[in-house]
């Protein structure tokens, strides 16, 4: 039979990384194939090569056994391909059914037949048994519902082929079970299912076939059935999987935050977490893990004092913070890199070395009387750049001509570069390559190692195990469980972010 | 190909195809292009008409009136651009400079005293008064979230009926037949410098305004302050800044440059405060177009707006010697403004003969999902 799809040796090069490296990959009809591999591996760039948003410097792409060239992601649509991304791409105001139709309109006289693609789109929702309401309107959905949305947009120009880029990171663990039970019965009606992601239970749990790839190439290309967890594994990161690689127990001074009872409100005026009670002391790196949306953004949001709280105590060195303002906090000892690196932890219109000033502008270092002293200014932002490698143009230009790993470093430069002793970081590798990921590890270890104080949220558990001195999980909005990293295991940990088990923050 | 065809042209065509693939320059293009057509439609000679328009603006007494009137272009573009630059969208410019214009008027007509303490006074009167007028809008964002884009445009109305209520019911000069106030006394009246005809003294507290607000952006903590707020609103509030109470702050500025402005306008052009005047003037909105034409920059203002002034003062030459009605300078200023708003480029038309972009395909991310 011929295979769904068929890519070979597709390369692409940015400057200065080999993104895709001759990849070889077959997909056969009808099969849920995972497209796995480490942050920076290769997976976006090869799907969006596939879905026509980039050409491949080199390589074939077959659909169903014909040579294809696609030049923008309409010619794929039109070869059948659908693609969900991880961004969803939705109208906010309007409804489901707008969106699901929008440029493939059901048109009567020349005008659009709303009622006519309310019925069409409630049609092919309930074919596959997507639960959708087709008439509401995105801005007041969940986000599970809105993932359901962009399938269906996918399904109503009949694609035969699903890309789904990391589906699952936004979702609670009852929105990714209904994702998968509609991945299956998409399956079972003989589509071919693209599923990218780096979580190995996903993997095993759903998975037909496994495309694995590391550094841009593709490693291994294994049966589901046949493998385990550690096989794969072992080809995503090259060498034994290493799961206790941890980092040299230390030993932790005083406590420098001390979070009591904290509570506060999320979007559409829910409670995002509940009580939550920790302390993080001078030397070590406490690791919050969570399935993202179960509170943690929140919750740093509200030390950070970028959402008030509720009820409850937050202090920094000894010293009361709860409602202090952002600049209150900073010059108390407290620096922050923030998980949207291009929405809030830098301005990218803005140039280099604004980026590397913010937060600091009012220090005496920097001005006199509110006049800055440019060339000190400058001088900072020339060694910053230089300690931490940073690979930017001239210090004036904007901030957006920067790499997204270089982005991340100006953030984490900026905020390492002033001795805080407390650092918040929040998803601090997410999509940077493994370079940059090692590089950020290290300087997270050199600060704790100098006695400073971490905070971190990461998705990725290994981040979370390889890192912290102990972590905190997250479900539902409360801190269950209070674990030393040496004792527990990633699957084990799975059953904390899941809900499944809970001892409470003491226990 | 087209690198081929670039390689082929002289170094002047290719320093005219760089200046044109500048979106300000290729609007004031074709802007003028278009009204060349547009003239030379009504049957007139478009090349006569732009003639005395430039001859209008720049000789003899034009060129005065052209600076005069420059001046509160210049200053109202400076006051929304301050607005703007900080991410404050401040449309009651015209509301800040009625009631600032009165205020100045009302110190200037009955303060006793030489001009040296009486023009300061008034001045500083109508800028508290402007400013007074701005933290309306401003706390009203800020305390009770009512956006100020539309607070600051409705409140425009309010400004010119109080004002209007005022003169008439309370310093109404019989004597004319206008809704007017007295006159301003010589005295009081802004002081004109011997150069250029005898352009107002203001001109050079409006370059001293905008040069001001140059050293601010460039080498002050609240002017870095601000423009990041104006940038990006959440970095801005993650670095520390309080965009709230800069708001209040922004506005206050804005504020006092448009009520200076409407102060100048009474003590330095017309000597009476005349209900309805500034604002059939349409001179706060002449500033918000010169603003966006400046892309909210200083020193860029000072050009958009001798060139704006210009081109009105001008208009009216051209309406005396060409028979060419002088609306032709609001089509052209509109023009400008369009042609800029929409990003045209020489290259956007080179663009649209190859095919659409990736970014059309798809609406825009949601992001925030």
């Amino acid at each position: 039979m011929t295979p769904a799809l068929e890519l070979r040796g597709i390369t692409k090069r940015f400057p200065g990384v080999l993104a895709n490296d001759a990849i070889d990959m077959t997909v056969r009809t009808g099969e849920i194939h995972a497209v796995v591999g480490e942050n920076g591996a290769g997976k976006t760039t090869l799907m969006s090569i596939l879905f026509g948003l980039f050409p491949a410097d080199a390589g074939e792409i077959r659909v169903r056994g014909e040579p294809v060239r696609f030049s923008s992601a309409l010619d794929a649509i039109r070869a059948g391909l659908g693609m969900v991304h991880q961004a969803f791409r939705l109208f906010p105001t309007l409804t489901v059914a707008d969106n699901v139709v929008f440029r493939e309109e059901p048109t009567r006289r020349g005008l659009v037949n709303r009622s006519e693609s309310i019925r069409q789109v409630g049609d092919v929702a309930e074919r596959y048994g997507l639960a959708v309401d087709p008439s509401a309107v995105i801005e007041t959905l969940p986000v599970g519902v809105l993932q359901r949305v962009e399938i269906l947009k996918a399904l109503y120009r009949d694609a035969q082929i699903l890309i789904l880029d990391e589906p699952t990171a936004v979702l609670t663990p009852q929105e990714r079970d209904k994702l998968f039970e509609v991945i299956r019965r998409l399956r079972d009606t003989g589509r071919t299912i693209l599923f990218i992601t780096h979580k190995l239970g996903e993997v095993m749990s759903l998975s037909d076939r496994v495309t694995v790839l590391r550094d841009g190439r593709s490693v291994a290309d294994l049966i589901t059935a046949d493998t385990d967890p550690e096989e794969i594994a072992r080809h995503m990161t090259g060498r034994d999987v290493d799961l206790d690689r941890r980092a040299p127990a230390h030993q932790p001074g005083e406590a420098v935050l001390e979070v009591s009872r904290l509570s506060a409100t999320g979007e559409h005026g829910r409670s995002a977490f509940r009580e939550a009670s920790f302390e993080v002391r001078s030397g070590e790196i406490v690791g919050i893990a969570g399935i993202a949306g179960n509170g943690q953004n929140e919750l740093i949001e509200t030390v950070a004092g970028l959402r008030p709280p509720d009820g409850g105590s937050i202090s920094l060195n000894g010293a009361d913070i709860t409602n202090a303002e952002v600049s209150t906090r900073r010059s108390a000892g407290m620096a922050y890199v923030p998980e949207d690196r291009h929405g809030v932890g830098t301005s990218h219109r803005a140039s280099v070395w604004a980026n590397l000033l913010v937060g600091h502008q009012r220090d005496p270092a920097f001005q006199r009387k509110g006049w800055f002293n440019l060339s000190a200014i400058r001088d900072h932002a020339r060694s910053l750049i230089k300690t931490y490698g940073i690979r930017s143009g001239p210090i004036g230009a904007p901030v957006s001509t920067l790499s997204g790993g270089n982005l991340q470093k100006v953030v984490v430069a900026r905020e390492m570069s002033h001795g805080a002793p407390l650092l918040i970081a929040e998803q601090p590798t997410r999509g940077l390559d493994i370079a940059a990921i090692e590089f950020i590890h290290d300087r997270l270890v050199r600060f704790r190692d100098g006695g400073g104080a971490v905070l971190m949220v990461s998705a990725e558990l290994s981040e979370i195990l390889a890192l912290s001195s102990r972590i905190l999980v997250m479900f539902d909005g409360r801190i269950v469980a209070d674990l030393d990293p040496s004792k527990v295991t990633e699957a084990g940990l799975g059953l904390y972010m899941t809900g499944a088990r809970e001892d409470g923050p003491d226990g | 190909m087209a690198e081929q065809v670039t390689a082929q042209r002289s170094p002047l065509a290719s320093r005219v195809g760089a200046a044109l693939s500048h979106p300000v320059v290729f609007s004031l293009v074709l802007a003028f292009a278009l009204g060349w057509l547009i003239v030379y439609l009504t049957g007139r000679d478009p090349g006569f008409a732009y003639s005395e328009m430039l001859n209008g603006a720049v000789t003899g007494s034009g060129l005065r009136n052209t600076l005069g009137r420059a001046v509160p272009i210049i200053g109202m573009a400076l006051a929304v651009s301050v607005a703007f630059r900080s991410g404050v969208i401040n449309l009651g410019g015209e509301g800040q400079m009625v009631v600032g214009g009165l205020a100045g008027a009302l110190v200037a007509i009955y303060t006793p005293g030489p001009g040296e303490l009486v023009i300061p006074l008034a001045m500083l009167a109508g800028g508290v008064a402007g400013a007074a007028w701005a933290m309306l809008p401003a706390f009203g964002q800020t305390r009770l979230r009512l956006p100020i884009l539309i607070t600051s445009l409705l409140l425009n109305y309010v400004a010119r009926a109080i004002t209007g209520y005022l003169v008439r019911f309370h310093f109404l000069d019989d004597s004319v037949t206008l809704t007017s106030t007295r006159q301003v006394p010589e005295m009081a009246r802004m002081p004109r410098l011997p150069i250029f005809g005898g352009v107002s003294l203001s001109l050079a507290l409006v370059i001293v305004l905008v040069a001001a607000a140059w050293v601010v952006y460039g080498r002050t903590v609240s002017g870095y302050e601000t423009q990041m707020a104006g940038l990006n609103g959440r970095f801005a509030r993650y670095g520390g800044i309080q965009v709230e109470r800069q708001t209040v702050g922004v506005m206050v500025v804005a504020g006092a440059i448009g009520g200076i402005i409407g102060t100048h306008m009474i003590i330095g052009d017309a000597y009476r405060f005349i209900d309805g005047e500034l604002v059939v003037s349409g001179l706060a909105w002449t500033g918000l177009l010169v603003a966006l034409l400046a892309a909210n920059h200083p020193l860029m203002i000072l050009v958009a707006g001798f060139l704006f002034s210009g081109l009105q003062i001008g208009g009216l030459a051209m309406q005396r010697n060409a028979d060419v009605s002088w609306r032709l300078s609001q089509v052209l200023q509109a023009l400008v403004i369009v042609a800029v708003a929409s990003r045209l480029t020489f290259g956007w038309f080179k663009r649209q003969r190859t095919a659409p972009s990736e970014g059309e395909l798809e609406p825009a991310a949601v992001g925030e999902v």
